[in-house]
């Protein structure tokens, strides 16, 4: 174990609140420029329009920042927050932290949804949220006790860089003989060294006994937590039972927490095992249905993708409970025991490696064109030590990729690193050179958006092709899905409020396999109502997993089965018995828009949130090169002459690329127009005023945001 | 004998994935199936045959992501 030095900068003691249905009515902030840590209330009227968790986080950070705050300025800030259900432990899923804060590649706000104990158990140490403002030279660990009622900021020396080997040092440092009652948030030398650095929460595998990791990967938060300086965040806390978050009606808890658990228990056998291969089956399914992408999402399906399906990952993982909150019964975070890397500073010694996930696999593996799951194994691993997202990580390698098989760059600009798809060697190398900032990685490290700017000016590579293949939104990486045949799925990413994550709306498999949204206005209402009851779960301290992964067996005999609305019935009661509001599913909807609007607003005070900021590259919406139009030949031949009545006869292949590139261009602007107007947004992408009043969202600030950009009436 | 979702289910010789969807009381559409360990999607139900002694499970993949 390394020497370490940890002294105490200031310590506030302070009383824990009773926690009363769900909440604690309080935050903590924290302010690590001169350690000021303040316990602020929370007013009914927050409580109210916000709910909790990521509504909260929002309305903190709003307070905080002003709309020329930059990421890496000191009043940037980094909201954590478990939601009023969060901490549940009967109920499925019910274990989320929701992080926010001014992003590195989008300059807005991000938002990420987190497994791992941390959110939970600052809840249960007195407060709804913790905000952290300031910055500090001096490598800060924020302790906050709620077992002994005190929050302790140290100034650290000798604490190892690596998310792995600090977490484990920092558990049981804390721990006084439980670790389960510690829970560690910290990032990594990726994250210092590059703007895709992501957070790794953990919480404690008693089993295995070891604490087990979840990132907050989107958007750059973990590059904000290592540029404020600082080097973890611990929790203390103690038992946890089904009266901690002491609920309304705990009968009724009992009663829809069985229901759900149940039901997960006897049918995920039955339906996709997630408790034993977690998410890795969309890989096969995925590729079976050209939605897999390879090689920077040229295409969706490549002949190798089952040597990266959940055949090899249900070998890989270590068997037994994987639940990264405490009782949830879907069990999916599953992990690789004795895995041995073959390259960088654990090379050759064995670790633990929690994953891969479908995102990684998908990200790290075939959109590198590579299928050899031991190397996105490794990948997986390192990015999780460095503090790296593995989607961003994997989306800007497959550009870099795809610009040296281009011949956009060379070997001179790699520093002599062969990119080709597939290169195995040189994907791991650019993930070490992130950690150290060095090389050709510390340039793929700010992500796809800056790449594309140092590429064009630097090396003289073409921007305008870049534009149609660089795979990011907003300045958010794409997330692992090809949505070429899906319209809504690219509304699904486009129309996102933080950029293209699939968290908003997953749309695909309904859209362009099941068809059942074949009309603008249908695709307009899913793109409302899912993106609408996803946010919800963020409000909440929720998993979105346990509501449509495993499905009631009468689900398909319901009006509406792609809600499943039997769950959201039960989400409704679930809410109703803790907080003691009575709930049906449509106030979950609108519980939602509130928080849903002032994030877009946000993003408008941010200089964002217009309708040009809903862009995304062509790449999303159709072929751009002439290998992917012959790829799919017949397709899009057939969609231009049935659908469109184009006569392709005598047509070259760059005609006809261009001609379809019209017409789905155009369709992604009609969808913009039904999308807008579905969500009581002006032409331009803004929530009008109506909508503001009808949700409550009035306030004088927004109302002054709205004028100023012309949204008076 | 085969299980289709936990309940018994006859077997015939090479019987496909498609003849059983055909067979099974169910109009609702089914995009995957997984049996034993494979999942198996809609285009290569017509050609996947179904060994006895499987276990088959309909997918409701209206999830993911
Ligand atoms: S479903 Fe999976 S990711 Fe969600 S809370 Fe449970 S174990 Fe964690």
């Amino acid at each position: 174990m390394p020497d370490f030095k940890l002294k105490e900068a200031k310590t506030l003691e302070y009383d824990r609140p009773a926690i009363e249905k769900g909440y604690t009515d309080q935050t903590l902030y924290v302010n690590i420029s001169d350690s000021e840590i303040t316990i602020k209330p929370v007013d009914a009227k927050t409580k109210e329009t916000f709910i909790g968790g990521k509504g909260y986080d929002l309305w903190l950070l709003w307070n905080a920042v002003q709309p020329k705050t930059k990421w890496n300025d000191p009043e940037n800030e980094i909201c954590i927050a478990a939601g009023p259900l969060g901490g549940t432990p009967t109920y499925p899923g019910s274990g989320k932290s929701i992080v926010t804060t001014l992003s590195p590649t989008t300059a807005t706000v991000i938002d990420s949804n987190v497994g791992g104990y941390f959110g939970p158990y600052i809840k249960f140490s007195g407060f709804d949220a913790l905000e952290i403002q300031g910055k500090t030279a001096k490598d800060a660990v924020i302790f906050i006790d709620g077992i002994d009622q005190k929050i302790k900021i140290f100034e650290t020396t000798g604490l190892p860089n690596n998310a792995y080997q600090l977490s484990a040092i920092l558990t049981e440092h804390f721990a006084a003989g439980k670790p389960r009652s510690i829970s560690v948030v910290s990032a990594g030398p990726g994250a210092k060294n590059t703007l895709i650095g992501c957070l790794n929460f953990t919480w404690y595998d008693v089993k295995r006994k070891r604490a087990r990791y979840k990132q907050a990967g989107r958007g750059g938060i973990g590059t904000v937590f290592a540029d404020k300086g600082i080097k973890a965040l611990v929790v203390r806390w103690d038992t946890v039972t089904a009266d901690t978050n002491n609920p309304a009606d705990k009968a009724a808890l009992k009663n829809v927490a069985k229901l759900h658990s149940r039901e997960i228990v006897e049918l995920d056998p039955k339906q996709n095992e997630m408790a034993r291969i977690g998410t890795t089956h969309l890989v096969t399914i995925m590729n079976d249905h050209d939605l897999l992408p390879t090689h920077n999402f040229r295409y969706g399906q490549h002949r190798e993708a089952s040597n990266i399906g959940q055949q090899v990952y249900r070998r890989l993982f270590d068997p037994g409970f994987d639940g990264c909150w405490m009782g949830c019964t879907v069990a999916c975070s599953h992990g690789v025991k004795d895995f041995v890397p073959l390259t960088g500073p654990y090379k050759g010694k064995k670790v633990f490696v929690d994953g891969p996930e479908y995102e990684t696999v998908a990200g790290c593996g075939s959109n590198l064109g590579i299928f050899d799951p031991h190397t996105v194994v490794e990948i997986n691993f390192y990015c999780d030590a460095y503090g790296l997202d593995t989607i961003s990580v994997g989306t800007a390698i497959a550009f870099a990729m795809e610009c040296f098989e281009l011949g956009l760059i060379t070997e001179t600009h790699t520093g002599a690193l062969s990119l080709n798809f597939g290169n195995r060697l040189s994907a791991l190398e650019l993930v070490h050179q992130m950690a150290k900032g060095e090389g050709f990685g510390q340039i793929v490290g700010q992500g796809v958006r800056k790449m594309k700017e140092i590429f064009a000016k630097d090396f003289g590579a073409d921007p305008k092709i870049m534009r149609d293949i660089g795979m990011e939104a907003k300045g958010l990486e794409f997330s692992e899905y090809m949505t070429k045949e899906s319209l809504a799925q690219q509304g699904g990413y486009g129309l996102a409020l933080k950029g293209p994550q699939h968290d908003e709306a997953w749309l695909i498999f309904l859209d362009m396999v099941h068809n059942f949204m074949p009309t603008f206005e249908q695709k307009a209402e899913a793109l409302h109502w899912f993106p609408m009851f996803r946010t919800w779960f963020g409000l909440c301290g929720l998993c979105k997993l346990p509501w449509n992964d495993i499905i009631p067996e009468d689900n398909k005999d319901t009006p509406e089965p792609a809600k499943v609305m039997k769950h959201v019935q039960w989400y409704a009661d679930y809410f109703s018995a803790v907080t003691g509001r009575k709930a049906t599913p449509d106030d979950l909807i609108e519980m939602s828009e509130k928080v849903y609007n002032f994030q877009r607003i946000f993003n408008l005070r941010m200089g964002f949130g217009r309708r040009e900021q809903d862009a995304i590259p062509y790449r999303a919406v159709g072929p751009v090169t002439e290998d992917e139009y012959v790829s799919r030949e017949e397709r899009y031949d057939n969609q231009l002459a049935q659908i469109h009545k184009v006569d392709i006869n005598g047509k070259s292949t760059a005609e006809k690329i261009a001609i379809l590139r019209n017409f789905r261009e155009q369709q992604y602007e009609k969808l913009k127009d039904a999308v807008y107007k579905r969500r009581g947004w002006t032409s331009d992408g803004i929530p009008s005023l109506d909508t503001v009043k009808r949700l409550g969202i009035d306030f004088e600030e927004v109302l002054d945001l709205l004028n100023a950009h012309g949204v008076s009436s | 004998m085969i299980t289709v979702s936990g309940s018994n289910f006859p077997w015939r010789e090479g019987m496909t994935v498609a003849d059983l969807l055909k067979e099974i009381d169910d109009s609702q559409p089914c995009a995957v199936v997984r049996i034993n360990d494979t999942y198996v999607s809609q285009m290569n139900f017509e050609n996947t045959v179904i060994p006895d002694d499987s276990e088959v499970f309909l997918i409701p993949m209206i999830a993911g992501g």
